[in-house]
């Protein structure tokens, strides 16, 4: 538990919150000593003004008589208690003339002539005085009269300093509770968020160990941690079917490299035991070798068909003209049709501008040229087109007539080692359409098979028609 | 011809050797790039064939090496890596053909035999014969017994490929890369294909053939 409250005063989300919350009290500290300044100067202005005037009071009685008149004028102020002032006439001797204090404060006036200082009231009684003491703040002005008198005049503060000082004391007392406020609300909030984020940490944990069935919680809101929460899960969801596709893939070799190996195995036992017979141990053994070689096809073809899937391969992306790459292959399977007894047509449409790869485009039509080579019946049709489609996509398309692929099988045959049962007597990896996937994928492309131009009743399939789409690329360079 | 092997796989060095002495050719071996470098500056090889990945000196950079001290002997680099990025590398570091393993010893020995004949001053020839098969580059035009054979234009590079490289082994995979400029292999025959209909316009109409099938290699084109 200890650990734990440690670790969580290290987060982020708390490291946060605590800082707001310490600017949050500054905040309200600088607002609030700001309605201080304002108010107890306020009240010290006002004291400082009615002392002015007092002064100018008996200013105005020493030019009128003197001392003596001031003299009197503190004497009739103060007899008898209940002064408003505070007075203090001094002979240049030091001794007190009249006043109600006592003695001059020793402090040193400030820039304008003031003081400010603690006194013992003369007398009791005269004022409600709810705390019951006797010293109490005074603040006035000390002035020097010709011939060495002095005479201070002052004003008791008593219950404004006291005032101020409260006001100081809730001032700083209510930063500290905003403070306090913020730092709890911050724990409380940053407590939350640091669940939420635990519990996906504590998915990522148990993924890592191996369980890929947890999925880090959602609430649906949207917010960034429900967002995270989404890709994370995607990414999962990701990690998971290549996982899949891997162990797929894995046993797949295992079984489709199984029986090419067998095959050469007995071949090569067979021509250990001939006897003498020289011609067919060579052709045993040139058989083997061609096997070794369709069984390396295989594995160049899962090679590049990882390397594509994982995309690393950094295919070499440029603008180019699809005619070209429609028009080459037309050319080079052309022949190919006809001697297989295939009509063949190609049906070109030039000024369309692609970003691919040359290469890996012509190996995927080519692997479908092969297909609809193999699979179509003599006397049948192979037509290689190039259109932009009405969606304004880039559509390479290969129709035949031959047997077709039915419908429930068009999405497994993509997949890898996939091979139909009536194709299993036909040379192939079962490859082939993985890879042309694959490069669609590359390319930002989709791969679709669906019915072809056959007809049924002659005997013949459905046919096949394979489409590759692309998207345009965009105008300029 | 004389052939340096730089290839750190003894087996398969041993390999190359044999294959390249049985087909009357003198061939020497270097175990890595550092020793490979040594021996192609001390000798003067027709060709050399460079393993791709080697220790302390793997065979881009002693290509590289080469080329910088200005020694054209052609190369043929040998590699694991397939990939169309990975034969541009390849090429760009001053390789001359690019072979893939694993390969055929058949098409090792053509590749070696085609880069060798590289070297010839061929660079301004004009006009290509084989027997009484001519090749006029310039104007585009082929004859034969005096008779002009009109050709497509792909059969007139896979022709031109053909005459270029006339008494020597040419294999599929070389006219796919070279004529088609495709480095994958097709599932069906199309280079055969291409072949037999060349082979009609060039030599059905006349009384000896000059296109010949090799078993288990590729073709051969030879008066």
């Amino acid at each position: 538990m200890q650990a734990r409250g440690a670790a969580f005063l290290r987060t982020t989300a708390f490291r946060q919150t605590l800082l707001s919350a310490a600017l949050f009290a500054l905040a309200s500290f600088v607002t609030l000593g700001f309605v201080y300044a304002a108010s107890a100067g306020m009240v010290l202005r006002r004291a400082d003004a009615a002392i002015n005037e007092e002064v100018e009071q008996l200013d105005a009685s020493f030019q009128a008589g003197g001392i003596r008149t001031v003299n009197r004028y503190i004497l009739e102020r103060t007899v008898g208690g209940g002064a408003d002032y505070l007075y203090l006439l001094v002979h240049p001797s030091g001794r007190s003339l009249s006043g109600n204090l006592t003695y001059l404060p020793d402090v040193q006036p400030d820039d304008e002539g003031r003081v400010q200082f603690t006194y013992r009231r003369p007398a009791a009684g005269d004022r409600d005085d709810a705390d019951g003491k006797d010293d109490r703040t005074a603040r006035g002005r000390i002035i020097d009269l010709p011939s060495g008198y002095q005479l201070y005049v002052g004003l008791d503060v008593d219950e404004e300093t006291r005032l101020v000082s409260r006001m100081l004391n809730t001032i700083l007392a209510a930063s500290a509770l905003a403070l306090a406020l913020g730092v709890a609300a911050g724990i409380f909030v940053s407590r939350r968020f640091v669940r939420r984020l635990d519990r996906i940490n504590t998915v990522a944990r148990r993924v890592k160990a191996g369980d890929l069935q947890p999925r880090a919680p959602r609430n649906f809101t949207g917010d960034e941690l429900d967002e995270l929460s989404e890709n994370f899960n995607n990414m999962l969801d990701r990690v998971e079917a290549l996982m899949h596709r891997m162990r797929h893939t894995g046993d797949s070799i295992a079984h489709d490299l199984r029986t090419p190996l067998t095959r050469m195995r007995n071949r090569l036992d067979e021509a250990l035991r001939e006897d003498g017979d020289r011609q067919s141990r060579e052709q045993a053994l040139e058989r083997a070798v061609a096997d070794t070689d369709e069984l390396l096809g295989i594995f160049n073809a899962i090679l590049s068909l990882s390397r594509l899937e994982a995309g690393e391969s950094r295919a070499s992306i440029q603008r180019l003209d699809p005619a070209d790459i429609a028009s080459d292959l037309a050319e080079l399977y052309e022949p190919v049709c006809e001697d297989e007894g295939l009509a063949f047509a190609a049906e070109i449409q030039t000024g369309l501008i692609l970003l691919g790869d040359r290469g890996l485009l012509s190996q995927a039509l080519a692997n479908i040229l092969d297909n609809a080579v193999k699979y179509t019946p003599a006397g049948g049709a192979v037509t290689l087109r190039l259109r932009e489609t009405g969606e304004g996509k880039i559509e390479f398309s290969v129709t035949d007539t031959g047997p077709g692929i039915p419908d429930s099988d068009r999405g497994r045959v993509t997949q890898r080692f996939v091979r139909l049962d009536n194709s299993r007597t036909k040379p192939g990896s079962g490859l082939g359409l993985s890879l042309v996937q694959a490069i669609a994928d590359v390319h930002n492309g989709t791969f679709e098979l669906g019915e072809g131009p056959g007809v049924v009743a002659d005997g013949h399939g459905a046919g096949l028609r394979a489409s590759l789409c692309f998207p345009k690329a965009p105008a300029g360079s | 011809m004389r052939i340096l092997i730089v290839e750190d796989d003894r087996e398969a060095a041993s390999y190359i050797r044999k294959g390249l002495r049985e087909s009357g050719h003198v061939a020497d071996h270097a175990g890595d790039g550092e020793e490979g470098l040594e021996m192609a500056r001390a000798a003067e090889y027709d060709v050399l064939v460079v393993d791709r990945m080697m220790p302390r000196m793997d065979g881009l950079s002693m290509v590289e090496a080469l080329r910088a001290d200005d020694d054209r002997t052609p190369v043929l680099i040998l590699s694991a890596l397939g990939e169309v990025d990975d034969r541009v590398e390849g090429l760009k570091a001053g390789g001359d053909d690019y072979l893939v393993k694993p390969y055929a010893f058949a098409e090792l020995l053509a590749r070696v035999e085609a880069l060798a004949r590289r070297r010839d001053p061929d660079t301004v020839r004009t006009k290509l014969v084989v027997g009484d098969l001519e090749m006029d580059l310039l104007a585009r035009t082929v004859v034969r017994e005096g008779e002009e054979i009109l050709l497509q234009p792909r059969e007139f590079r896979l022709l031109e490929f053909l005459m270029k490289h006339s008494g020597q082994v040419v294999t599929r995979t070389m006219l796919l890369e070279k004529v088609w400029d495709y480095h994958f292999d097709p599932q069906t025959n199309v280079i055969d294909v291409h072949i037999s209909r060349l082979r009609s316009k060039i030599d059905k109409p006349f009384p000896r053939s000059l296109l010949h099938t090799v078993r288990g290699a590729g073709y051969r084109l030879q008066a």
